[in-house]
């Protein structure tokens, strides 16, 4: 828990006015950025039920289960109606963040147990910047890599197997993508959490005969997994959140429930983007109920991802 | 002997694949680097970087009273620069940014009558060709255009022959990017000006004035759950709160710069206060004794002796927010619109950098070269922050290490 390193006695001193004046100013402030939170979660909670409880200027109520559970998705002047459906969305982009956990997380890992344990000092120093700089780049020039280079990449590869992508637009080409940007979110917490685990282990292990990868793969990985599935559970919560990166290699699906990986694909982020015109009316509104959707989806999935965390990972070894 | 060769084919194998993982990262730094670097270097110029996005096209005809005279230029021109002495006008085929060729003023007499034309157009009336100006088509009475395909050359030549024209044809440079620098710079101004005070108050709250009760723990949960939110769910509320906000507080009609600069402060608040805290809790708590000793208040302990002794945090703080201002798209689609502008009001909609190439990547057709240039700009940037911010916690690693 956080320590408080304000001195008792500072607390006691007795305090003149101008003292209480600032200490009200900064409490102020304090108070603010706390709030926001509520802010937040308020607006998109107003805003976001108002397409299920009011008529929409005509266009009748959005039922609340054809939302979750439909497949399709009509926006745009031309419509004028009160067709969203977000349940193909729900289910691609689920699948979108697992699949690119699918290749994030071995290669965070792996990468993770090279610099903490294998690599010499200077080369784990040299790839720990390298982890940090990918870090550090802003989504939107992922998500230009994507289209300029990953889109090529799987428009060529489907085109081997004989298949016609739009352009490359893609579920793979987004796996992808998010999958690349999640390598640094999970290594360097990876990282931390194999650095951290008890050097008696180790040595343990090396003491009963084991070879130093097997040492690595089967007590330092699995002594560390608490942090190392810390690490993927943020990870999952960076590719569900990620929106500008993927919304330019995705597609943008409208319809139809789609697992195929060389189709076009839509998130719930990607869709919030989409025909960003409105500013009145139904399909302005909409998008704060995606923006619910889309909390909703990434509060479940910390909760069921750190309740398996607790099944598998209540070894502590530390 | 059976059991060493299979242990030995499992080492080798998780080996070889811890060594191919680490090398994902590094290829894929690279491949990055590389891609934004071949794509975009072309571009990169500082005209680039002053000139507008939307390039103008006017028509123009002669003033009543001007017409062409003697006009001997004060300097020379190299070969493929083509100077009329009628007009007092110099031309030069170029690649202009999109990558085609077009014909530019290179130069133009002060007293030439080019330098006051009227518009044959709608908008204003009194308009001028301008250095760098492209000039498509001059129409002449009783004699065939000169055209921008025939070159600058054929152009010079058949304006020599001519003592008017009946109309000129031209467009003001284009497909710079001085819009949207401009933005950026006023969102990291005025996101800071408003993040930085109460982001740091609220830190020196936290670490200075708080007692470690349940209240100040609640506090501290609900700003570290902000970092836990996806940005563009921030662009949705910045959409809903800050843009409504400023229209009705100012003259805006919608999303524009300062609600732009609100939702970032948002977003930045707990970075900053995070940031903050950290670079005040290492500060020795015998300061704080000695000047409270001295008979100071606990406002001149926390102004006067603390926060100098966190400043180099504070910095840090203040380049993790520059950053992320620079980097930040998802949220700003929403809070600021995505119309790429030139004349830069803090209350209309324009472009940060990184919205900028969103807004280009989804236009039909996307425009890779531009986006790479700008996107080149980041990384550039970006690392620049990076390097100074780990510097920056270098030396406070030392100065504590000195200090304790």
């Amino acid at each position: 828990m956080q320590l408080n390193v304000t001195p008792t006695i500072m607390q006691n001193k007795p305090k003149n006015m101008n003292d209480k004046i600032v200490k009200i100013v900064l409490l102020s402030f304090t108070l603010l950025s706390s709030s926001f939170i509520f802010i937040v979660a308020g607006t998109i909670l107003l805003k976001g039920i108002t397409p299920f409880i009011t008529q929409n200027l005509g266009l009748g109520k959005v039922s609340l289960i054809s939302f979750l559970t439909g497949d399709t998705w009509l926006i745009g002047e031309a419509f004028q109606s009160n067709l969203y459906s977000v349940g193909f969305i729900i289910v691609s982009t689920l699948m979108i963040a697992l699949l690119s956990l699918l290749v994030s997380f071995p290669i965070g890992v792996l990468t993770a147990l090279f610099i903490a344990k294998v690599a010499l000092k200077r080369l784990a120093n040299i790839l720990r910047t390298v982890i940090e700089l990918l870090a550090s780049i802003p989504s939107i020039i992922y998500g230009l890599f994507g289209a300029g280079i990953i889109l090529n990449l799987v428009y060529n590869l489907s085109a081997a197997f004989g298949y016609q992508s739009k352009g490359g637009n893609s579920m793979l080409a987004s796996v992808l993508v998010i999958a690349i940007m999640t390598i640094p979110t999970i290594t360097s917490i990876s990282e931390v959490a194999i650095r951290s685990v008890d050097k008696k282990l180790e040595e343990g292990s090396l003491a009963l005969g084991a070879s130093k990868t097997q040492t690595h793969f089967k007590v330092v990985l699995f002594a560390a997994k608490s942090g190392i599935f810390t690490s993927a559970i943020l990870g999952v919560g960076r590719a569900l959140g990620e929106a500008t990166a993927v919304s330019l290699v995705a597609g943008g699906r409208r319809s139809g429930y789609s697992f195929d990986l060389l189709d076009t694909t839509s998130t719930l982020t990607t869709i919030m983007l989409e025909g960003m015109k409105e500013t009145t009316g139904l399909d302005y509104d909409i998008r704060f109920s995606v923006g619910i959707v889309l909390i909703v989806v990434i509060i479940l999935t910390n909760l069921i991802l750190n309740w398996i965390k607790r099944k598998v990972g209540n070894v502590d070894v530390k | 002997m059976l059991m060493l060769n299979k242990r030995k084919t499992y080492d080798i194998t998780m080996q070889t694949l811890t060594y191919l993982s680490s090398l994902v990262s590094i290829v894929v730094l690279l491949a990055i680097v590389f891609f934004v670097f071949q794509k975009g270097y072309k571009l990169l110029s500082w005209d680039l970087m002053t000139h507008n996005y939307q390039s103008v096209t006017y028509i123009a005809d002669l003033k009543d009273d001007q017409s062409s005279g003697v006009f001997i230029s004060p300097k020379t021109f190299d070969e493929d620069t083509f100077y009329s002495i009628k007009w007092g006008i110099a031309l030069k085929d170029d690649e202009n940014l999109i990558g085609g060729t077009s014909v530019f003023v290179t130069y133009i007499h002060p007293d030439s009558p080019l330098n006051a034309l009227n518009n044959k157009g709608v908008g204003v009336e009194d308009i001028y060709v301008k250095e760098d100006y492209q000039i498509i088509r001059i129409a002449f009475d009783g004699s065939s255009s000169a055209l921008a395909i025939h070159g600058a050359k054929h152009m010079i030549e058949v304006l020599d022959t001519q003592n008017s024209f009946r109309e000129l044809e031209f467009s003001t440079t284009g497909g710079g990017i001085r819009g949207s620098i401009i933005t950026t710079l006023y969102l990291i101004v005025l996101t800071l000006v408003f993040a930085l005070p109460i982001g740091v108050g609220a830190a020196i709250y936290l670490t200075e004035y708080a007692k470690n009760n349940r209240f100040t723990r609640f506090l501290r949960q609900m700003i570290e759950t902000l970092t836990g939110i996806p940005s563009i769910i921030y662009g949705l509320m910045g959409l809903a709160v800050f843009v409504h906000l400023t229209i009705r507080l100012t003259d805006a009609t919608g999303a524009n710069i300062i609600s732009g600069a609100l939702t970032l402060t948002v977003i930045l608040l707990p970075v900053i206060i995070r940031t903050t805290e950290e670079s005040l809790k290492v500060v020795p708590d015998d300061y704080r004794f000695a000047s409270l000793a001295l008979g100071a208040s606990q406002t001149q302990t926390t102004f006067k002796v603390v926060l100098p002794n966190a400043t180099a945090g504070i910095l840090t703080a203040t380049l993790l927010a520059i950053g992320r201002i620079i980097g930040e798209s998802a949220a700003l689609v929403f809070a600021i619109g995505t119309a790429v502008k030139d004349d830069i009001r803090l209350t209309e909609k324009s472009t940060s950098l990184a919205v900028h190439i969103w807004s280009m990547m989804t236009d039909e057709p996307a425009n890779i070269e531009l986006s790479s240039t700008i996107a080149l700009i980041i990384l550039a940037i970006v690392l620049v922050l990076n390097i100074s911010i780990k510097l920056l916690s270098k030396r406070m690693l030392r100065k504590q290490g000195v200090k304790r």
